[in-house]
């Protein structure tokens, strides 16, 4: 008997705490990987220019979380097969991303140093796209997001709207914020205030992928 | 009107005309305006009304440093009519006048109240008889204050934000010293905020130049990334961050170096009637003439302690305002005085202002030879008073900074002595603020700042010295400036120390009389310098009146401390977005969707019924009910020492828990009092998964972190709290229900109590504990929360054949209770003992080693508790308060009742209270005071219901 009963693999839909909220923002639902994934809003070419002019903001609770516990090795964060693997501190380390990009056991576990636990709805996460991704986070967040102090690739754990969290920086105008799945509709509301004010508005993964590409 | 022709400079756009309304009537100014040059250009002269003895105020220092033309804009109250902007269609008001700015009732209290409204007058009178305080209080807020919020807002009436800004280098001061430090830190490569209070860049240069290149500057600033804030009003320093207040931003500047250019503030004199509408500071004559092409006056009295006052008369008499005399408090007036004879204009040295007289506004100044006699006094027909007391560097940022300042006795003022690291000084407040000095000083400062975080090259560098020299030059030929007196003219009427407060020079030798004879006593006692001017104008003259009432000097009366927020701001601004951190389960949407009273538990949202918590109580006894527990703390604890470590945190023993097994357990601190408790399960040889209260989740989650950080035990932590999800299902259909929806063999015999399994429900992998909070057969069943709402919806589809129930948080209290189930921290507080609690059985002494509270729990163990926590009923239906006092037979109290409900099933009113150990037994009767009331219960040891424990087994 171990940790089985943290695995997600349900043939029942995975819901991220924030699947209300964006449903009542106009999100257009569909089922990857066994999550309910808000593609987009109904506007995708919109969603698509707001993250090149503003910010969107996408719920991405979905990605897949491993926690490393041990001599995970990592000098600092790396991008590994499209997942990123980031150190915490000196014997715990976060593995993120998406389903299939994720690490299989003989990975984590090289001569069983590392252990792994699957913590995927531990953290709920907004992905900030856009050139105000930045000051979005900026109302809510004390953190140093300058790219002198916080470069792409790096993470930055600490105080999140007056939560604990992490802030990932994936690209120059784009952060992942990681945070309780307990605070997700919290975090919406502050995050969708924030950022309408700026012009910002919520965008899917079809406009996530587009700036992808 | 009094519009001056068009001249370079000015900020009007005549072709754009704006209207606006102020106190319901239409007012026209034009673009560029602000409130204060439109309506000043309309005629206006009163602005507002005075705090205590409601005299009218005008435009005085016309740069928002005064309070004399604070109005309400749209509602907001709290603006300066001189630096706020024009906008078509604003709606501008009056503050603090009833029932009208030109008829203020509230007048009488300057007629016939200023001998009988000393200071502390409120303190003295209102006292007496104490009964009357309630009336006293509504009286006196109705006519304090300045400006009102509507009393009830639904949705806030103004949006206010914070932004974080992290920055190299924080310029506060947006004027030419201010200007050019920011520009030579960023040509360094550094990232730098300026902000400006003002409305725009250019400081005294905006005055003496109409801000004749500074446009090109600050482009080339913002070229170089230099971000600037103008409106932006530094409020405070902590600790390195400065909150920067612009519109409906606070920006938290978190900078490494801080440069302060934030000048010096021109400082009244003090001379009966010197609060007249008319009189005032030469920058703001100047300003209005200058930017705003406003005509100040027709015929202008000059009273002036340094060339500023000069510089003005110059500037009012070329647009055209007849100077009838200037007064230069010096022996020696500057070269300025030479220009002025030329234009036909008398300079009276070692002369002063000692009476402004006039209705309305000024009408005549009367000047007299410093210290002189009556009869030399010349009594001279004016509109306008143009006084120049010197200026006062402005120095309260870099107090709350940590720099220190010394009186200067050759300037009249407290200069800065003495910077903190990580800050530097630039241009008037540093004692460098003349035409030649102002620059260099910046550019010193900007490049120190640079250097400091490392920027910089050799050119730079050798820079330095040459700036340091420069400085040294340009201080050394400093113009003189006269002391002025503390107050003149005092016998003939009102001398303003304090315009904010309407402290006046005989308050402050009141108060000295009275024994407050400090500056920091004064200032608690007449209230000066407390104002929404923070002291900018009323500090000096407040220290030099201490000085001259209690005979020292004004280096020995010193300042008072400088404290944050340098400008008055409004408390929205400060609060921040009204959005509640709130946590929520998993299922919290269900919780809704069904129409759940949610309240808060802790820093959750959770359900605290559905409508009916008797029914739902009920329910859980008769077929079954299904409570969300997501909140319950879950720590995982793995490693080949868990065992080891979890003896060494709790008083009882878990190394000998076989896998798959559940074990109650006890969280005690070092001194033996209860924390915390919970379940720990034995998953396998290494892992244990740990259950908190909900409430005690983060608290032993560090608890545990901080005890492990210090051990060279093999075990790691992770906190599951919010990643699993959790509900229990109880009730004596309990078994059946779970059993439609699982895959594991739930029968007694195969998952007995006390026993954890792992399977499937409903499709989810889960964790089944077979424990029981609520008294009735019971799962507690776990699993990753994004499946929260499919578990909740198949238990309750599955249960619906068998009455299952939601149930929320007061049925398990009533529930939990009718076992005599301890709630930490609502049962126990932070002197509990497991002995008091009557879980004695938790401590075992007997098992190796030392673990956490041992050897108080050792010393516990010896002795008799004073007071137990044990069970009661009541004998009559009252449900006592929780918090009820247990008395003696004495009435005197001897312990407290914790909780208390009426419990459907058994038909009665039971709770849980701490009583003196001696009655501590099945039977006895004890008396609980219930706000006034003596009440009788009768004790029980063991629980109500299913004491034994043969329906939890089962
Ligand atoms: S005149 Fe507006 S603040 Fe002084």
């Amino acid at each position: 008997m171990s940790l089985e009963f943290l695995t997600l693999d349900a043939p029942a839909v995975a819901r991220s705490p924030m699947e209300r909220q964006a449903r009542a923002a106009g999100a257009r639902f569909e089922v990857r990987d066994g999550w309910n994934v808000a593609v987009d809003y109904g506007a995708p070419e919109r969603e698509r220019e707001i993250c090149r002019t503003a910010a969107g903001w996408a719920d991405v609770s979905h990605l897949a979380k491993l926690e490393l516990q041990g001599d995970h090795g990592l000098a600092g964060v790396t991008r590994r097969g499209g997942a990123w693997w980031c150190p915490v501190s000196d014997r715990r380390a976060l593995v993120l991303g998406a389903r299939g990009s994720m690490p299989g056991p003989d990975e984590t576990e090289p001569e069983a140093r590392v252990h792994v636990v699957e913590v995927t709805s531990n953290f709920a996460a907004l992905t900030l796209i856009g050139p105000l991704a930045r000051e979005v986070v900026a109302r809510f967040c004390a953190l140093d997001l300058r790219p002198q102090a916080t470069p792409v690739g790096s993470l930055r754990p600490g105080s999140v709207a007056r939560q604990p969290g992490m802030v990932l920086r994936e690209g120059e105008h784009r952060f992942m914020l990681l945070f309780g799945w307990a605070i997700g509709e919290y975090m919406w509301t502050v995050v969708q205030d924030a950022a309408t004010h700026l012009g910002g508005g919520p965008v899917g993964q079809s406009a996530l992928e587009g700036a992808d590409a | 009107m009094s519009r001056l022709p068009e001249h370079p400079g000015e900020r009007i756009d005549r072709q754009k005309v704006i209207r606006f309304s102020f106190d319901g009537k239409t007012v026209e100014g034009f673009e560029g305006d602000t409130v204060g040059s439109a309506l000043y250009a309309a005629g206006r002269r009163t602005f507002s009304r005075s705090f205590k003895y409601h005299r009218r105020r005008g435009l005085m220092c016309c740069s928002g440093q005064c309070p004399n033309c604070i109005v309400a804009v749209d509602g907001a109250p709290g603006a300066r009519a001189c630096t706020e902007p024009l906008r078509e269609g604003m709606r501008v008001e009056h503050l603090n006048a009833r029932p009208g700015l030109e008829f203020d009732a509230m007048r009488a209290t300057d007629l016939v109240g200023g001998p009988f409204t000393p200071p502390g007058f409120y303190y003295k009178t209102f006292i007496r008889p104490r009964r009357l305080w309630p009336l006293y209080e509504k009286v006196l807020r109705h006519a304090a204050g300045l400006g009102r919020l509507p009393r009830q807002q639904p949705e806030r009436m103004w949006r206010t934000e914070y932004r974080r800004r992290h920055a190299d280098v924080l310029v506060v001061g947006g004027g030419v010293a201010g200007l050019e430090a920011a520009r030579a830190a960023s040509r360094l490569g550094a990232d730098v905020v300026l902000a400006e209070e003002g409305p725009e860049l250019g400081g005294r240069r905006l005055v003496d130049e109409a801000g004749e290149g500074i446009a090109a500057l600050a482009q080339d600033l913002r070229a170089g990334g230099v971000e600037v804030l103008t409106r932006a009003s530094a409020l405070g320093y902590f600790d390195g961050i400065v909150p920067v207040w612009q519109g409906d931003t606070l920006h938290q500047v978190r900078a490494r170096r801080h440069v302060f250019a934030t000048g010096g503030i021109e400082q009244p004199l003090l001379f009966a009637g010197n609060d007249l509408p008319g009189v005032m500071l030469s920058d703001g004559a100047r300003r209005l003439a200058s930017l705003y092409s406003v005509k100040p006056g027709s015929r202008a009295v000059v009273v002036t302690t340094s060339d500023r006052g000069l510089h003005a008369a110059l500037a009012l008499h070329e647009v055209g305002v007849e100077i009838a005399a200037v007064a230069d408090l010096r022996q020696l007036s500057g070269a300025p005085a030479q220009d002025l004879g030329e234009r036909g204009i008398r300079v009276l040295p070692r002369h002063t202002v000692v009476e402004a007289r006039g209705g309305k506004a000024v009408a005549q100044a009367v000047l007299a030879p410093v210290g002189g006699e009556e009869a030399d006094e010349r009594p001279l027909d004016c509109d306008l008073l143009v006084v120049s007391g010197g200026s006062a560097p402005a120095t309260s940022l870099l107090l709350q900074a940590g720099a220190r300042t010394a009186y200067d006795a050759a300037r009249g003022g407290f200069a800065l002595s003495e910077l903190p690291d990580g800050v530097q000084a630039a241009g008037e407040v540093a004692g460098a603020g003349e035409p030649d000095s102002v620059a260099p000083s910046g550019e010193l400062a900007g490049l120190e700042a640079a250097h400091a975080v490392g920027l910089g090259d050799e050119r730079s560098g050798a820079r330095v010295p040459e700036l340091r020299e420069a400085l040294a030059v340009a201080r050394a030929g400093r113009p003189a400036v006269a002391v002025p007196p503390p107050a003149s003219g005092a016998r003939r009427g009102k001398c303003f120390a304090c315009l904010c407060e309407d402290v006046t020079s005989k308050d402050i030798a009141y108060s000295v009389k009275e024994g407050y004879d400090s500056i920091e006593l004064c200032k608690r006692y007449t209230t000066v310098t407390m104002g929404p001017c923070q002291g900018r104008m009323c500090q000096l003259p407040s220290i030099a009146l201490m000085a001259q009432e209690t005979s020292q000097s004004l280096a020995d009366v010193g300042t008072t401390t400088a404290r944050p927020p340098w400008r008055s701001v409004p408390m929205g601004v400060l609060a921040g977005r009204p959005i509640d951190p709130a946590k929520r389960s998993a299922i919290h949407g269900r919780h809704r969707d069904l129409g759940a009273n949610v309240k808060w538990a802790g820093d959750w949202r959770r359900p605290y019924d559905y409508g009916d918590p008797q029914a739902e109580a009920l329910a859980v006894h008769h077929g079954a009910g299904l409570i969300d527990v997501s909140t319950l703390g879950k720590l995982l604890v793995r490693g080949a020492e868990a065992g080891a470590f979890l003896d060494r945190v709790y008083p009882n023993r878990f190394s000998d828990l076989r896998p798959r097994r559940i074990r109650y357990g006890v969280v005690s601190s070092d001194a033996g009092r209860i924390l915390d408790d919970g379940t720990i399960c034995r998953l396998d040889q290494e892992t244990f998964y740990v259950t908190t209260t909900s409430s005690g989740a983060g608290a032993i989650e560090e608890w545990f972190s901080w005890w492990l950080a210090d051990s060279d035990l093999e075990v790691r932590l992770t906190d599951l709290t919010q990643g699993v999800g959790a509900v229990n299902l109880a009730g004596p259909r309990a078994r059946e229900i779970i059993s439609a929806v699982t895959d594991v063999d739930c029968s007694n015999e195969a998952f007995p109590y006390l026993d954890a399994r792992q399977g499937r429900l409903a499709g989810v992998r889960c964790l089944i504990l077979r424990i029981g909070f609520v008294g009735e057969v019971g799962y507690e069943i776990h699993f990753p929360a994004a499946y929260g709402e499919h578990v909740w919806d198949a238990l309750l589809e599955a249960g619906r054949p068998y009455g299952i129930r939601p149930f929320g948080l007061e049925p398990q209290r009533i529930l939990r209770l009718q076992k005599l189930h301890v709630l930490v921290g609502q049962d126990t507080d932070s002197e509990s003992t497991p002995f008091g609690a009557a879980m004695p059985w938790i401590v075992k002494l007997d098992k190796d080693g030392d673990f956490i509270g041992r050897s108080a729990l050792e010393h516990y163990a010896r002795e008799t508790p004073a007071t137990s926590l044990v069970g009661f009923t009541m004998s009559d239906g009252h449900v006592p308060s929780e918090g009820a006092v247990v008395v003696d037979e004495r009435g005197t109290p001897a312990g407290q009742v914790t909780s208390s409900r009426y419990s459907p099933v058994l038909g009665r009113v039971i709770g849980m209270a701490w009583v003196p150990s001696a009655l501590a037994r099945d039977g006895v009767s004890i008396t609980i005071s219930d706000e006034g009331q003596k009440l009788t219960a009768e004790l029980r040891t063991r629980p109500f219901y299913d004491p034994d424990g043969e329906v939890l087994r089962s």
